[in-house]
């Protein structure tokens, strides 16, 4: 029982981190319809921001939050304004390849940049942990999932309050009724692909202080994305944040129980049952 | 260009780049060889992924799980029978590659559009993983194969295979079968009003693409000599076939190969004179290409108005 509590802990620590993985690539998802393959890319960036900014500054990486989301921010804006605003009405096919390419782009230029060896960022809390119980929590991991529910609540927050909140929210119903009412919308997209690309950038922030970095670190994270997603609904902070601490207590039970080899087929075949019996998710709409 | 089988030039100025591609082993250059082999195996790869991607519109993205259960299927029989036969183990992959995706396919193809895909990816990732545990199958070690003395007899077999997979590409294009996918594709409701049972169809389209990819999974095996789940599995097995169709041409008969030959081309290219950064290169490539020429390279052919109506058109789904 015991080892119950601690799996249960653990797989929520570590969903945390996952429903922020999933944030912006569920919204870029949802509201454009683009499978965003450099999502990835985009948390590996995150991740070498808080780096940079840990070892020639020494700041520490939660600090280094807010910096990767508007640097990310920024080159989110310009690659969906400058370049898949070209193609976003193609079938969606078109897109997946478009940013299956700026992937391999970024992924590159930063193995360029950084190399390929692997890095860590080593705060003075890293190792310390306390317990409740029988139940030990590490620090980080604690501060980690806070980070990521407030990030969730001002997203949150963002989209239901926020004029440009409530832009995005109409265009994704309607694009050419929201294009009608006054909302710019080659602009709104660039927004939209920015926000998602700047969450992604607070993701790589928080999983550097507990995975290692390196320029192919995100990759699998895309995968995660993907599942997350389909979990908890598509295109609904709540989606994601649910999808997210499911998925992370379904990987770590999966490790414990069936085998660690095996944690992520667990996963799939969960997401396989979740597909078949509800496609649209836990908390999603019953029609798609 | 006429119905989904494309321009009828193309397909023939094709059909003779692969006749051509037969005679590559009489160089007697392994390094031509082993490129002619790569381009084979992906354009098979990438016309089984256009029968069920390009046809009929369901887009997969976990057709690697075929091109695995393929290899594994060489790796089991020289495992444990001592089998060195290609057509045996061709023959073989092809059965399990069905089986496989008859017994997931009535399930999984009830989920359309993005959640169909990712259905597909998990189904790939989940196979690896569960393949890469069972020891009969060489587990996390993986399996040695003995190869052949005549090594370019991997060369023919996999030019067959891949021969075989365009001439039945063409010959679905042209045929009822090939009507319903692509009824299917554009609308499945009405499909199904006419007649055409949509999941028997889905089924059948994604058996074919199983059938293709299991087969050059199969060769590729016995020509690499060694098998395991990351060489199986291989995430570039995944993504370079869509491409290729993509960059060729989705859903057209010629599209497959020509994406096939062109991408190897870039990649090959680029490799020799900038290994640095061929990667690169290769991710700017394919970004032009998307931006530039969405709907495929053979797609010009078809264009009106020559270049103007070429530069017309780039823009064309932009907001």
């Amino acid at each position: 029982m015991q080892l119950f509590w601690q799996d249960l802990v653990n797989g929520l620590l570590a969903g945390g981190i996952f429903a922020v993985v999933a944030l912006g690539f569920s919204l870029v998802w949802g509201i454009m319809n683009i499978i965003n393959l450099a999502h990835g890319a985009f948390i590996m960036l995150g991740a070498y921001v808080a780096y940079v900014m840990f070892t020639a500054w020494h700041v520490d990486p939660f600090l280094s939050l807010p910096v990767a989301f508007v640097v990310l921010f920024a080159l989110g804006y310009a690659i969906q304004r400058y370049i898949i605003n070209f193609v976003v009405r193609a079938p969606i096919l078109t897109t997946f390849l478009l940013t299956f390419g700026l992937s391999l782009l970024v992924v590159n230029v930063a193995l360029l940049i950084f190399h390929g060896d692997i890095k860590g960022i080593e705060t003075s809390y890293s190792g310390s942990n306390f317990s409740i119980g029988s139940v030990t929590i590490a620090w980080v991991k604690l501060w980690t999932l806070v980070a990521a529910l407030a990030i969730t609540a001002l997203m949150q927050v963002f989209l239901t309050t926020s004029r440009t909140g409530r832009a995005i929210r109409a265009t994704a119903q309607d694009v050419d009724a929201a294009q009608l009412t006054g909302v710019r919308v080659a602009h709104l997209y660039a927004i939209v692909f920015a926000l998602g690309a700047g969450l992604a950038g607070a993701a790589g922030v928080l999983i550097s202080l507990s995975y290692s970095i390196e320029p192919t670190m995100g990759d699998p994270f895309v995968i995660t994305a993907f599942v997350v997603c389909v979990l908890g609904g598509l295109g609904s902070v709540q989606g994601a944040l649910v999808g997210g601490l499911v998925y992370g207590v379904v990987e770590t039970f999966g490790a414990q129980y069936i085998g660690t080899g095996l944690q992520d087929a667990v996963a799939l075949v969960v997401l396989l049952v979740v597909l078949t019996v509800r496609p649209t998710g836990i908390l999603g709409k019953a029609s798609a | 260009m006429g119905g989904i089988t494309g321009n009828a030039i193309v397909v023939r100025i094709t059909a003779a780049l692969l006749v051509l591609l037969a005679f590559v082993p009489l160089l007697h250059n392994s390094y031509d060889e082993n490129l002619g082999r790569s381009v084979l195996m992906f354009a098979t790869l990438s016309m089984g992924w256009n029968v069920i991607g390009g046809y009929t519109g369901y887009v997969s993205f976990g057709n690697v799980v075929f091109f695995g259960i393929g290899a594994y299927t060489t790796a089991a029989l020289w495992q444990h029978w001592h089998s060195q036969s290609i057509a045996l183990s061709v023959a073989c992959a092809i059965v399990a590659g069905v089986a496989f995706a008859v017994v997931l396919g009535v399930p999984i193809l009830r989920l359309r559009g993005h959640y169909f895909g990712i259905a597909t990816l998990g189904i790939a990732l989940a196979t690896q993983e569960i393949i890469s545990n069972i020891d009969w199958l060489g587990g996390g070690t993986g399996v040695t194969i003995r190869q052949l003395d005549d090594y370019s007899a991997y060369y023919y077999a996999m030019w067959a295979v891949c021969a075989a997979s365009m001439l039945a590409s063409y010959l679905i294009s042209r045929s009822k079968l090939g009507y319903a996918f692509v009824a299917v594709r554009e609308n499945e409701e009405a499909a199904a009003v006419l007649g055409v049972n949509p999941t028997r169809y889905k089924v059948t389209a994604w058996a074919i693409s199983a059938a293709m990819a299991a087969a050059a999974g199969a060769v590729f095996a016995g020509a690499n000599g060694f098998m395991d789940g990351p060489t199986a599995f291989a995430i570039d097995n995944n993504v370079f076939p869509i491409v290729m169709a993509i960059l060729g041409g989705v859903g057209t008969v010629a599209g497959p190969l020509v994406g096939a030959l062109i991408l190897t081309a870039i990649n090959e290219t680029l490799w020799s004179h900038f290994p640095q950064i061929h990667t690169l290169f290769f991710g700017a490539v394919i970004v032009l290409v998307v931006v530039f020429l969405p709907r495929g390279i053979l797609w010009l052919l078809a264009v009106r108005g020559g270049w103007k109506g070429v530069l017309a058109s780039v823009g064309a789904y932009r907001v």
